[in-house]
């Protein structure tokens, strides 16, 4: 085996881990800030997804231009998602948490079906087949791109949570409601604008992945399953720790494909996570 | 006091949590049938080495010594078995059980079969004045009787030694009282306690020695005269203007 | 008064009875086909509601137990021509080794992140299945080999074999959670299952409580796979190791009412409904609309009845055992 098949597979770890990286932050988010595990946090990336798809089928709308209006979109929908539903299940007992958000995951999922049936779809764009070429190693310029713009939103938030009050106060809430209560921080505001944020990035991601990922309705499972590693391996609630253990994923997924064939990539991940748990359950950034 | 081994010893205990030494070199014994009071500021790491005693954690360094046996780092479960039984400083009832239930998952340990150990839950429901709230669900109970269910339930473990974690914090005075009046009944049948608490007249009145500790070390350990009147702990926790009452 | 006649006694009785005589009169098979798919959620769930229910341990990767339970016995067929009598207990105890690693890797997580653990336990399962074609066929599945009348072989040219199999399956379930509620170990569950660090601090060992109640979920659900390969004649990665299914399993527990008896059985009952009457009322529309109704009803349940509905079902039975002759003394459900 050449070494840049390697190099390849490597880089196409990176590249998709970006990816992996805003899903799984939204979800480490939510958790660290309101405490729910959002079993749907894949289907905020499907309406994302399905939301930029439509906006190119119907309005030839490019997808890094739909971000324009797909992230403050799914913004909007992880508000309402709060509103609506999450807000009831604050502080009642992991069982009511984990099925409500299973259970919202069920029904998104099969509007989904129901309204755009199980066509696996795709988008036509003139730089959708473009590749550059590093030194031997051919990468495709939609996952460029998209790398480029999840590097972008991480930024962004990284910007926001450290260098904002608002964003150090969704911090605090993290860290230890009870003090950012006595600092006068509303910790209700706080829960809308950290699922807001939460389906903003997954959204986001989805419309990053458009260019050169099929959208179907259940293109979410998988990210959600592997962004949960990510997230018990990065430790929960850290979203430096996310960030860093999406890269790792992404590649262990990519090399586990190229050596063992498709499934493997999944049970690669998986095996992360058995690890993870067996060896050190607190993760990465852990004490 | 009685001679002999002591009940428990602990010797030179050492726990720190990421740069915080919540316990350092932490060493007392305590002997059979007598209570020992446990009083520090917060954060001096009362209720650590409760967690270390009964084996929520393990220690860093040192050792746990109960009646000439290691119980260091041992499970909660085997420590509750041999005989050592706490109270939670924010109580952990069963909540969408009986005060009843609640009781009798205590006496398990020491009970054959279901049927005995709701018989013997009953005689510990009676012990704490709890009998007429058996049906009760224990999310709905007042503090003090959510305290007396804690103890109620501790004690069912029929334990040689019984850890009070603040069994008076937030009571009003007359409950203060009637906590007091339960932990001498306690202490009447002999059995061995150690009891923390902030309510300074309660825990002076009812111990027989104290440990103080201030940031993780002991600071004193003597009878309650001669610890209220030491200027080192009085320094530390009475404030300089206390007199006994 | 004379045991039997206690309405306690012979309404449900009563109610077996009918159970027993039920597929002679039933006009058509398909009918027969509900019952049976009820029954065996009625005991898949209520396997799953040991470790869920009491201990508090949610599992949504059960599928992982029922496909091996329904991989083995058909592989052990297919290939060594074995009885899948034999090798529903062979499959029974890979289940039982299967859990024990699951209790080491997962117990010490708790609520979600547990329930995260066992979906990628099912999906690495999943995939294996999928990925290992020299063995498992991969996706194409395997079919059980058509024996017609062959009961030695787990197999019955019509349903009702079936059905009186899987009938008795469901109440193996029921009286073994009856047995277990009363039990120590079950004692020990609801009490790991309200507050753990309470529990082990009364001297309960927790680790292995919630393993003694795995191993027993574990073995029903492997059960309930080799069941339902010998009924259906045919098993592919995802109806064996589907992650659908595990959330069915769990639902049927958590509609009807966790850690309770019949919470499972009136879980089985109406999901399986729902389904039914789902899937012929929108008959002809896409798929898809009848997940919708189901995801709904698991949100709204969620959010208005969380402890299962078996609580409405039993206050309103206990009413109407008491008005029955003989029902002076019925006792409410307690705590």
């Amino acid at each position: 085996m050449q070494w840049t098949t390697i190099a390849q597979a490597v880089m196409t770890g990176i590249l998709m881990g970006s990816i992996y990286a805003l899903v799984a932050i939204g979800l480490t988010l939510i958790f660290g800030v309101v405490r729910i595990v959002n079993f749907a946090q894949g289907e905020f990336l499907m309406v994302g997804m399905y939301i930029s798809y439509w906006l190119w089928r119907l309005f030839g709308l490019d997808p890094y231009l739909s971000l324009l209006i797909t992230m403050p979109a799914m913004f909007l929908f992880g508000v309402l998602v709060y509103g609506v539903f999450f807000r009831r299940v604050i502080g009642a007992p992991d069982l009511a948490q984990i099925f409500l958000t299973v259970g919202l995951s069920i029904v998104l999922m099969n509007l989904a079906l129901f309204f755009f049936t199980a066509d696996f779809r795709s988008i036509r764009t003139p730089y959708g087949d473009l590749t550059v070429n590093l030194g031997g190693v051919i990468l495709s310029v939609p996952r460029l791109l998209a790398f480029a713009g999840a590097l972008l939103f991480g930024l962004l938030l990284y910007l926001f949570l450290w260098g904002t009050n608002t964003g150090k106060a969704l911090r605090a809430v993290a860290q230890d409601r009870e003090v950012a209560m006595l600092l006068g921080i509303n910790p209700e505001r706080m829960y809308w604008l950290a699922v807001g944020l939460g389906g903003a990035l997954a959204g986001g991601a989805g419309a990053l992945l458009l260019p050169f990922f099929y959208v179907f309705p259940t293109v979410g499972v998988t990210f959600v399953l592997i962004a949960f590693v990510v997230v018990i391996f990065g430790t929960l609630g850290n979203i430096k720790g996310a960030f860093l253990a999406a890269f790792i994923v992404g590649v262990a997924e990519s090399l586990g494909i190229l050596f063992a064939g498709g499934d493997m990539g999944l049970i690669v991940v998986f095996v992360i996570l058995v690890l993870v748990l067996a060896f050190k359950p607190s993760g990465l950034m852990g004490a | 006091m009685r001679t002999g081994p002591p009940l428990l010893e602990l010797q030179e205990l050492r726990k720190a949590f990421g740069g915080v030494h919540a316990v350092r070199d932490l060493s007392f014994t305590v002997e059979e049938g007598e209570i020992l009071g446990m009083i520090g500021p917060n954060g001096s790491g009362k209720t650590t080495t409760f967690n270390l005693i009964t084996g929520f954690f393990p220690p860093d360094a040192g050792r746990v010594v109960l009646a000439g046996e290691e119980i260091t780092g041992r499970p909660p479960y085997d420590i509750c078995r041999r005989g050592v039984c706490r109270t939670f400083q924010l109580a952990k009832p069963f909540p969408d059980l009986t005060v009843l239930r609640n009781v009798t998952m205590g006496s398990f340990v020491r009970a054959r079969d279901p049927q005995e150990a709701e018989a013997r839950a009953w005689t510990w429901l009676a012990y704490v004045g709890l009998e007429g709230k058996a049906r009760v669900l224990a999310k709905s109970l007042t503090t003090i009787d959510q305290r007396r269910l804690e103890v109620a339930r501790a004690l069912a473990t029929e334990p040689r030694l019984l850890l009070l974690d603040e069994t008076m914090a937030g009571l009003t005075p007359h409950e203060c009282q009637e906590a007091v009046a339960l932990v001498e009944k306690i202490r009447r049948e002999g059995r061995t306690m150690i009891v923390v608490e902030h309510v300074m007249r309660a825990i002076l009145a009812v111990s027989d020695r104290i440990v103080v500790l201030d940031h993780g070390l002991k600071i004193a350990d003597g009878k309650p005269e001669e610890v209220a009147a030491d200027p080192h702990v009085i320094r530390a926790y009475l404030g300089e203007g206390y007199r006994r009452a | 008064m004379p045991h039997l006649l206690r309405p306690q006694v012979y309404v449900p009785a009563g109610a077996l009875a009918v159970l027993v005589i039920l597929p002679h009169l039933l006009p058509n098979v398909f009918y027969i086909h509900i019952l049976i798919m009820m029954f065996l959620f009625a005991a898949l769930g209520g396997a799953w509601n040991l470790l869920g229910g009491y201990g508090g341990q949610l599992s949504l990767g059960n599928a992982a137990f029922f496909g091996v339970g329904a991989y083995a016995s058909t592989l052990l067929v297919n290939f060594y021509n074995l009885s899948p009598w034999i090798g529903m207990l062979l499959g029974a105890m890979v289940a039982m080794l299967l859990s024990v690693l699951v209790g080491a890797i997962c117990f010490r997580l708790r609520g979600a992140y547990f329930a995260i653990a066992t979906i990628g336990l099912a999906e690495v399962l999943r995939l294996a299945a999928h990925h290992f074609r020299d063995l498992t066929y991969g996706a194409q599945g395997i079919t059980v080999p058509f024996k017609g009348s062959a009961p030695l072989y787990f197999q019955f040219a019509s349903k009702i074999p079936y059905y009186y199999i899987a009938l008795l399956f469901m109440l193996g379930v029921i009286l073994l959670t009856r047995r277990l509620e009363r039990s120590r170990l079950g004692n020990y569950l609801v009490a790991i299952g309200q507050n753990q660090e309470a529990a082990e601090a009364l001297g309960i060992n927790s680790a292995w409580a919630k393993q003694q109640a795995n191993f027993l979920m574990a073995l029903i659900t492997a059960f309930g796979g080799t069941f339902y390969a010998q009924y259906i004649y045919f098993i592919d990665p995802p109806s064996a190791f589907g992650l659908g299914l595990s959330i069915q399993i769990a639902l049927v527990a958590i509609v009807g009412g966790v850690a309770t008896v019949m919470g499972p059985v009136l879980g089985a009952v109406i999901m399986e409904s729902l389904i039914q009457f789902t899937q012929i009322a929108f008959a002809g529309t896409s798929y898809g609309l009848e997940l919708i109704v189901y995801g709904a009803l698991l949100v709204v349940m969620i959010l208005l009845r969380p402890t299962g509905l078996i609580g409405w079902v039993s206050q309103g039975y206990g009413a109407m055992l008491r008005n029955l002759p003989g029902g002076g003394l019925v006792e409410g459900v307690e705590r």
